[in-house]
């Protein structure tokens, strides 16, 4: 998967969670959740799928006490569609040859950047929240414990990772400057990603299911 | 023409009343290395981005007297991991961002490439993901991608934060190495005892401005010494109450032993 | 009566998968006793940091703070003895004011108020940061976020204090308060365990040298010989600090690896009288 053209991959994260809202349930949102869930398998277990389902999870938990089961199911399973699409897509997306692929066909690298930049932050703050998790700890924060108190420990856990990203925004954009994102000359790709005529037909092809199923819905 | 010019800068960040350079006055030559030395918050990391056309450009804040650039600078700043572009899944694309951005022809780029990884000793690296590698392997990753784009003038904020003793020391060489290419190198940093066998001049700011200029000597007189930015040595030889000139390095202390 | 250490391996050892990053490291570090941990990077000095502070558990060995056996608590808990600055600590700041974020510790450990804000008062004052006490952390300069993170866990008062590489972005000032905030602590019977590559901070500050070499122990003794032997040092990709280059070079009597001795030595062999 890695290796298809980064507009099809993409089109296809785009038109999973789509797909889920416009078909009619609960066919249409399994067979979307399935179809996500199969990519995120294919993408690793570990490294996507069980990221993908821990970040749906309290989603199905908030809907479970609101509504009734067949709406909770529907809901559910578009949102963890939503959810699984985003995080496959960044695992199998090298925000790179994103950005490559946008500026051989003409858009601005700065947009392109700010597309790569959603998706590469997740890795580089994975890693720093865990630090900061750690951090607390040794300072006696601890994770267990009654609703309220785990609630707290959220706060030390999210404030500094928000704080010390944003306090870091003024200093990525100094960097990324003096490697001349915005040198006005046209980026040279590094490895051009291939797009072969196939890929190109089933993006296509894709884009008109969608409208398919938008007509489909409004009619 | 000098490759980086500064006459008489003032500057002021964004909203802020103090300014943060006060007639500031430097001149680098090509293959000369200049030492920033200061304490925290005196303007060194401040003149380097007004050297690298960042400050007022992307900071913001306002600045009187004249920048002269005759060709293109790179600067590393002292916090590595703010520095990956986030779009490069190994150390060779990082290291060719750059370049890329440039748009230079692809064989260019990855010659550049590969000389940068050699001479920051990071060849091995090449396929691993930026995001998985320590401070001090991405504080090299950084200093290559700058390297990579040729850059005349090389900024550097406190290069060897992040780097164990033998890691400073193989930078030291490299900066002596670049400026015997001919590249110009302004270099903030806080190791005084490294900066005597480094640096040509050193320039030391106080509050904005600069108190002093001139050889390395600087950091064996009086008053930087009394200020806490003398060399160790430098500093033993005048709390023992031995006589001015102080010593510079353990060498120059042996000479006037004997 | 013997106490026990502060801090104790014994053949500890972990491993990352296949590879071993620390193996069959023992030593004890007694209250009061101010340890530098060096070596290269790599060496496995930031493994043991963790395994003492108890968010690895040794594979091989085991860890003891005080009676307390690693493996036996969590980070959390251990948190009641041993106090940590890991590197990049700005990075941990999240309350409204720097005492707000100095009180965090000490409150999570369960401490009543009057005791949190003495704790947070004193180690704010330590650290001369009651200047800045009202102000948001980031408001302050990285320098003095550093200085934060540090009084954060001076408040926590544990027995064992671990920092790694405390000062990396201080000017000479700074890294003189902190020696003195560590030197305060310590006698108070705190065991202080600092991992850097600052040599000269090391030989001002610190006794005892423990160094690592690719995972293993391979020196254990006191600083003051350690630094002045630059055979031993070079193989570990270390040179000895300024101080103890120029005793070496000038012989001065009792290679004293501190400025202050050594400026006093070098007077009293010149014939000099040392500045006050």
């Amino acid at each position: 998967m890695r290796t298809r053209h980064p507009f099809t991959l993409l089109t296809l994260a785009a038109a999973l969670p789509t797909l889920a809202w416009l078909l009619p349930a609960p066919a249409g949102a399994l067979g979307t959740a399935a179809v996500a869930f199969g990519l995120a398998t294919a993408a690793g277990v570990r490294r996507v799928l069980v990221p993908a389902v821990v970040t749906a999870a309290p989603f199905w938990l908030f809907l479970f006490v609101l509504h009734d089961l067949p709406t909770t199911l529907a809901i559910g399973l578009r949102i963890t569609t939503m959810v699984a699409g985003f995080v496959w897509l960044a695992a199998v997306l090298a925000p790179d040859r994103l950005v490559e692929a946008m500026v051989a066909r003409g858009w601005s690298v700065t947009v392109a950047y700010v597309f790569a930049a959603t998706l590469s932050a997740v890795p580089l703050f994975r890693a720093r929240a865990r630090r900061i998790v750690e951090a607390q700890r040794c300072r006696g924060l601890s994770p267990r414990g009654s609703v309220a108190k785990r609630l707290r420990a959220l706060r030390a856990l999210a404030l500094p990772l928000l704080l010390s990203a944003l306090h870091e925004v003024d200093e990525r954009a100094l960097a990324l400057e003096t490697r001349g994102l915005r040198s006005g000359a046209r980026r040279t790709p590094l490895a051009p990603p291939p797009d072969p005529a196939l890929e190109r037909a089933a993006r296509w092809a894709l884009l008109l299911v969608c409208i398919a199923a938008l007509v489909g819905r409004l009619v | 023409m000098n490759p980086l010019t500064l006459e008489g800068v003032e500057f002021h960040y964004p909203a802020t009343e103090a300014p943060a350079l006060r007639d500031v006055s430097l001149a680098v030559a090509a293959g000369e290395i200049v030492a920033l030395v200061g304490k925290v918050g005196a303007g060194a990391s401040t003149l380097l981005l007004v050297a690298a056309d960042l400050a007022p450009r992307i900071t913001g804040g306002r600045l009187t007297g004249t920048v002269r650039r005759r060709a293109r600078s790179g600067i590393v700043l002292p916090t590595p991991w703010t520095q990956l572009s986030g779009m490069a899944f190994t150390v060779w694309d990082e290291v060719a961002f750059g370049p890329a951005n440039l748009g230079w022809p692809g064989r260019e780029i990855a010659r550049h490439v590969e000389r940068a990884l050699e001479r920051l000793e990071i060849a091995a690296l090449a396929e691993r993901d930026p995001v998985t590698l320590s401070g001090g392997e991405v504080q090299r990753v950084i200093l290559a991608g700058i390297l990579a784009m040729d850059p005349d003038v090389v900024l550097l904020d406190e290069p060897t934060a992040e780097l164990d003793p033998a890691g400073a020391r193989a930078l030291w060489r490299l900066v002596r190495v670049l400026a015997g290419e001919g590249k110009a190198i302004v270099v903030a940093t806080s190791d005084l005892d490294a900066v005597p066998a480094v640096a040509d001049r050193v320039a030391w700011l106080e509050q904005g401005a600069v108190r002093a200029m001139g050889a390395p000597d600087l950091l064996a007189e009086e008053a930087t010494c009394e200020a806490g930015l003398g060399t160790t040595v430098a500093g033993v030889w005048r709390a023992a109450g031995l006589a001015a000139p102080y010593p510079l390095t353990v060498a120059d202390a042996i000479q006037r032993w004997r | 009566m013997a106490l026990s250490p502060a801090l104790q391996l014994d053949a500890a050892g972990f491993s990352y998968g296949a590879v071993a990053a620390l193996s069959a490291v023992s030593f004890a570090v007694a209250p009061g006793e101010r340890v530098a941990l060096l070596g290269r990077n790599g060496a496995g000095k930031s493994t043991l940091v963790r395994l003492v502070t108890g968010l690895l558990h040794p594979d091989e060995g085991t860890v003891r703070v005080g009676d307390w056996d690693t493996c036996d608590y969590a980070p959390e808990d251990l948190a009641r003895r041993v106090g940590s600055v890991f590197q990049h600590a700005d990075q941990q700041l999240f309350a409204r004011t720097v005492r707000e974020d100095v009180s965090f510790g000490p409150r999570a450990l369960g401490y009543g108020e009057r005791e949190v804000a003495r704790r947070a008062s004193d180690a704010l004052e330590a650290l001369a940061l009651t200047a800045h006490a009202a102000q948001h952390p980031y408001d302050l300069p990285p320098a003095l976020r550093t200085l934060a993170a540090l009084a954060g866990a001076l408040a926590l008062e544990p027995a064992v204090l671990v920092l790694d590489e405390p000062t990396v972005g201080l000017d000479r000032a700074l890294r003189a308060q902190v020696a003195g905030a560590l030197h305060e602590h310590v006698a108070r019977g705190a065991a202080l365990l600092v991992v850097t590559h600052d040599l000269g901070f090391a030989a001002e500050t610190l006794d005892r040298g423990i160094v690592l070499d690719r995972g293993h122990l391979a020196y254990d003794e006191p600083l003051a010989t350690l630094l002045a032997s630059a055979e031993r040092l070079k193989p570990l990709g270390l040179v000895p600090p300024a101080v103890a280059a120029l005793s070496v070079a000038l012989e001065l009597p009792g290679l004293p690896v501190r400025e202050r001795e050594a400026a006093h030595t070098l007077a009293r062999v010149a014939g000099a009288q040392p500045r006050p």
